[in-house]
Order: C-alpha cells, then structure tokens, then sequence
C-alpha cells in the first residue's frame, strides 16, 4: 500500500507524483484550449472596484463599458465580440500583480488594461513584461511607469513630467513668478510629480523654496501648510488626491496663506465635485488644475460621450473614464489591424496606432510607449473649472494673483 | 496647538479601546471599523435628515452602544474565555464584515459633509482656531471627564473596576460578569462611534477609514499603559501633540514614523506605559 504521505516525499513516491503531474498537465492543456475556442475575446482588465480607490475604480468601468457597448455594436473585433474580464484589485499593489497573473494564466487574456494608480501600476509593470502581455495604461501619471523601457508598457494619458511642464508653460507665460513650493502626497503619485516639477521649475529659472510631503487623508495639514508660509513662495503646486485637496485649501485659508498662484496636478483638484459644496466650495476659486480631458473639449465625439455618460450614470465624466474608453479604443483596434489575438503581434500593432481624431484626442505611441497627449489648464472661477491655457483654446483669462483670503 | 484638539480626540478612541481591553483583555481590532460606522451613522442623518453632524453624534453614538451590545452578545460573549488568537479572529473578522457591508451599503464613494462652522476661523491675535475643531474638542473634553469620572465614582464603575483587576473574583463578589462586560463593551463601541461623529466634519468619509485609527488606538493605548482609561486619554493627548509638532519641525512624512518610535519606545523600555503603573 502506497501511503498518502508519499506524495509528499521523494522517492518511492516519484512515480505517483509524475503521474498527479501529468493529469494536471492534462487538465490545464483542456482549459486552455476551452479558452481558445471561445466565440467572444476577452479583454482583462485591472481596476480598484473596492478599497480607498473604490471611485476612481468604478469611473474607470463606466468608460470602459461605454467603449465595450460601442464595440460590440458595431460588430466587435474580428467577427466576435469582446467581452470585459475585470480583476478588481482592491487598491492594492499585490492585488495588482495576482490579476496579471489570474487574467494572463487563467483566463488567457491577449491583453490587459489598467490599474487606476501609480502605485498599482508599477507593480504590474514587470508581471506583464515577465509574462509577455501588452498593457495599456489609462490614466496613471507617475513617470517612472515607463522607465523600465519595457516594450510591453503602453500610456494612453499624459505623464506627471507632461503636467509639470504644461504647468511651468503656462506660468511663464502669465507673469513668470520666480518662487516656488512643491506640497504632495507620499506616495509613487505625489513623489513622481514632485520630481517632474522640480526639473521643470529649475530649468525654467523657478526656485523651489519648499518641498513638503504628507501622508494622504490625515484631518490636519496645518503643520505642512505652516511650513509652506514660512518660505512665502510666490506658486503652489498641489500634488494631492481626492478630498485632501478640500482639506488643504480649507486649512490655507485658515492659517491664510496667500501665494499669487494656487496650482495643481490635477487629481483631487480636477474632479467635478472640487469647486462645488460637496467639496471645497469657496475656498477652490482662482486654483488651477492641469486637465487631460473636459466635457467641452474641442476633440470630435468628446460631447457625445459626455451625453452618454451622463444618460448612463447621472452625472459628467471627468477625464478618468474618458481615457478608459480610450485605452479600449486602442486595444480594439489594435486587435482589429493585428488580425490576431497574439500578444507578440497585438504589442506590435499597439505600437503602430496613430489615430488622429477621437474623443481624449490624436493618439500615438513614441517609443517609450507614451501617447503625447495634449493638456490643458483650468481655473475655477465662479465655481466652473475654466480653461485658461493654452491660448488657442482658453475660454477666460486668468485672474492673476488669487486675491488673498481677508479680501476675498 | 492644533495638535492638542486633535488629540482629545485620539483620547475618546484610546478610552474605547482601553475600556475593552482593561475589562475583558480583548484587543479590539474592530476598534477602527466601529469609528468608521459611527462615522456613517452621522452622516446619514446629516445627508438624509440634515441634522448637524454637532448634534448626529448623540444618536449615532447611542446606536453604536445598541450596535456594541448586539455584538457583544452574539459575537463577543461565546469567545472571551478563549485563546487570543481566537479573540483577535474575532475582531478581525468583524471589522472585515463591517467595512465590507458599509461599502455594499453605500458604495466606495467618498463623502463629506459640508457645515459653515468647518469654514470659520477664530483669530487670537497671530494664532488662528478652527470654530469646528474647537468644538470638537469641548465634546470630546466633557465625554473624556464623564467617563473617567463614571469609572471612578459610580457603582457600575466600581463593577468595571473589579473585573478589571481580578475577573475571577469579581463574580464571587456578586457582580454580573456577563451584564457588565456587555455594557463596557458597548461604552467602549460607542466612545469610537462618538470620536468618529465628531471627527466626521474635518475629515471624509470611505469604508476603510477606520484602519489608520485601529493602529493609532493601539500606539494610545501603550502609550497611556494597557487598559488605563486615564493612562489612554493622556496617551491621546500626548499623540496627537507628537504628530503636530513632529509636522511642524520635520514635516508630515515623519509623523506616523515617529509615532511608532513613540511605540516601541515606550514597549521596550517601559511596557506599563508612561503613566503606567506596574500590574500585578
């Protein structure tokens, strides 16, 4: 009699555990197989449905879904239809990664979309490189995404090193302030951005007189804003998430911090809610945001889908879902052009795309795998996010300097 | 300054958790879940019925005291004579199931809530006060008073106090073990429901909220020595004055790293905690 512990040893029991190998072998042959002869093609993709991401996460779906429907619609990629297999990584890093390796092992995805964050993104960066699969990044801004030069990694939106510079244009343009404070959020996120700003001011002749960093969705930052008026920069560039941006510009007019220019890099400063009483109300006028994309933007289709959108959901879409429905785009047509689910030649046909008119704008890869996508700069004023940059564009001029809070 | 109506509020959190652990040695890893429900609690009252989240925390904090006793009864009671490792289980396990209904419940959205009174400033001279926080502090000052006070001076307090010192004699002393670690624990719940209410106006809310304030309730607790109601309600005091001037001087990104150091100072060097004193 064989004994069960003998599986575990070498051995006596090598020949029973070749043969549990080979039936494994066997199983796994037959699902792989089973998912080859699929009628619909399965496009993965990896979102923060649950966790402190949740919101974004959910943005992210409506687009992505928006862009499914019209797919399909008009008769799918390669006479099937795509189909949406979402791993939700619950905001996590480690999440992340298991969904590279649940979509690409288990479901045999041919390519993947995703995450939201910098954070999470980066830790699929080598998953997809390592297991070979092309990854379109919707939105996540953080510039090291495309370090590792992998040829895998594709952005469909801007980069931090984008913002920062759109941002220091801008401000050359109107007034050339000399001084300067970075105030972001500790993480890959904030400290991309921080980095990006700082070689963008220096290279315009800004001089950085503070950088403080802070840990995300803490009730006080009076201390770090403390800081910040204690070096009396003439500009603020904001690197913050959601509602800390409420949070930060309610405790600046508390401790009445009075710089020229509220600036940002847009995230918690550019979603719709910011300048309304939901969220910072009064206290957001005369910031400014960097933005990748707007309901108004001048790109053929950007009001239907802002229409549909808002059919769908009850309310406008901020550029997250936008470059989801992108990112979709993308993959589609690349599988389209391909004529193949085949990674190797999905990445190729990627890498070739040059759409020169959709929704979020022309779309092209350079060959680090970003897309140059064109940015704006808004203000609110009047409690509308107003687009004052870059001229050809702009629907107001810039009130310039924000008047400080006893006068407001 | 800042860091002193921030800590009033650690303090009521630390209090919670000390009440728990001092009376039923269960270490409370729901301790978070609990502030992010009480949390809720006022903010559906402020959203649906538009009660001000200054008053929302009295209803909200008596529903977490039904909530905590509920729990207690159901989940809590057929445990606590059982290893830790069952207990921490537990209370895991419960924080999971809180966070994860809340956000089938409500979404992951985040929400706030919007009052003039977050918006006002009082001005000493060169030093500026938030109308909102000073508020909170008062409360939370009057709750921290209450409690210490009912401990000491009431016959239920005396009760708590025996359990705490010798659960086993206690009941041969007459004392309904069961009732009153059921109304301890639900005091504790509701002192975290209470904390989260009042920290609601300054802060926004999402399901995973509670987290950071499980650990920090942890750091408090040593802090003040385990199970001291006094000792925690200086630890949070002391906290919270740590983490503002560690923000001031250093800058925000070392003040959750030198909480911690506060933390394991205090363990290795005098694990009674700084006012502690040493148990039998």
């Amino acid at each position: 009699m064989r004994r069960l512990d003998d599986l575990f040893l070498l051995g006596k029991g090598d020949n029973m555990r070749s043969k549990i190998f080979a039936v494994w072998i066997a199983v796994s042959l037959v699902f792989s197989v089973a998912g080859v002869c699929q009628d619909t093609i399965k496009i993965g993709i990896v979102a923060p449905l649950t966790g402190s991401q949740a919101a974004f996460g959910e943005a992210l779906k409506n687009g992505y879904v928006i862009a499914l429907d019209e797919i399909n619609a008009k008769g799918g990629v390669l006479g099937k239809k795509i189909e949406l297999d979402i791993y939700d990584d619950q905001s996590k890093p480690e999440q992340a990664v298991q969904g590279v390796s649940k979509l690409v092992d288990h479901d045999h995805v041919p390519i993947l979309l995703g995450s939201f964050s910098s954070e999470s993104t980066m830790a699929m960066v080598p998953a997809v490189t390592q297991h070979q699969v092309p990854l379109i990044i919707p939105i996540a801004l953080a510039d090291n995404l495309l370090d590792s030069k992998s040829p895998w990694v594709f952005r469909v939106g801007a980069s931090s090193a984008d913002y920062a510079r759109v941002t220091v244009a801008f401000l050359k343009d109107n007034g050339a302030p000399k001084t300067m404070a970075i105030v972001y959020e500790n993480t890959n996120f904030g400290q991309s951005s921080m980095k990006a700003m700082t070689t963008a001011a220096q290279a315009a002749g800004i001089k950085l007189v503070a950088a403080e960093s802070y840990e995300a969705k803490s009730p006080d930052y009076r201390a770090v804003l403390q800081r910040v008026k204690r070096a009396n920069p003439e500009v603020i560039y904001f690197c913050s998430y959601l509602l800390d941006a409420t949070t930060l510009m309610r405790q600046s007019q508390e401790i009445d911090l009075n710089p020229k220019y509220y600036t940002s890099a847009g995230t918690g400063f550019a979603i719709a809610e910011f300048p309304t009483s939901k969220g910072a109300g009064k206290n957001a006028e005369y910031t400014y945001a960097v933005m990748q994309w707007l309901p108004t933007a001048r790109w053929a289709g950007s009001s239907q889908f802002d229409a549909e959108y808002f059919k769908r959901y009850n309310s406008h879409p901020t550029h997250h879902p936008m470059s989801a429905y992108a990112a979709l785009q993308v993959a589609a047509r690349a599988i389209n052009s391909a004529k193949s689910t085949d990674s190797t030649k999905l990445r190729d046909a990627i890498r070739n795309t040059n759409l020169s008119m959709t929704p979020f704008g022309p779309i092209r890869f350079d060959l680090t795998g970003q897309n140059q996508h064109p940015l704006m700069i808004t203000q609110v004023q009047g409690g509308q996010f107003r687009v004052v940059y870059p001229p050809d564009v702009a629907e107001s001029k810039p009130i310039i300097p924000a008047p400080e809070w006893s006068k407001r | 300054m800042d860091g002193l109506l921030t800590g009033a509020l650690y303090a009521l959190i630390g209090m919670g958790l000390a009440l728990i652990f001092g009376v039923m040695r269960i270490v409370n890893f729901a301790h978070g879940a609990f502030l992010m429900l009480g949390m809720y609690a006022s903010w559906v009252l402020f959203d649906k019925y538009q009660v001000n989240p200054y008053l929302a925390f009295i209803p909200g904090g008596l529903f977490l005291f039904v909530f905590g006793y509920l729990v207690y009864q159901s989940l809590i009671r057929p445990i606590r004579n059982r290893s830790d490792f069952m207990q921490i289980l537990m209370t895991t396990g419960i924080s999971l199931i809180l966070v994860d209904s809340v956000q089938l419940k409500f979404g992951a959205d985040y929400h706030q809530t919007n009052i003039e009174l977050v918006n006002r400033t009082l001005r000493v001279g060169s030093f500026t006060l938030n109308a909102a926080s000073l508020l909170s502090f008062a409360i939370a000052g009057v709750l921290i008073i209450g409690l210490q006070q009912f401990v000491v001076r009431t016959r239920t307090g005396e009760a708590l106090r025996a359990i705490a010192q010798n659960p086993s004699v206690a009941p041969l002393m007459g004392i309904n073990v069961t009732r009153i670690q059921g109304f301890s624990f639900a005091l504790g719940i509701m002192m975290a429901g209470i904390a989260g209410g009042l920290l609601l106006p300054a802060l926004y809310l999402f399901p995973s909220v509670g987290e950071d304030y499980t650990l920090k309730a942890f750091v408090i607790v040593v802090l003040g020595g385990m199970g001291s109601i006094e000792g925690a309600a200086i630890g949070g005091l002391v906290l919270g004055v740590t983490e503002s001037i560690t923000s001031l001087y250093l800058g925000n990104e070392w003040a959750l790293a030198v909480d911690f150091v506060l933390f394991l100072l205090v363990l290795s060097l005098k694990p009674s905690g700084i006012f502690g004193r040493q148990r039998a």
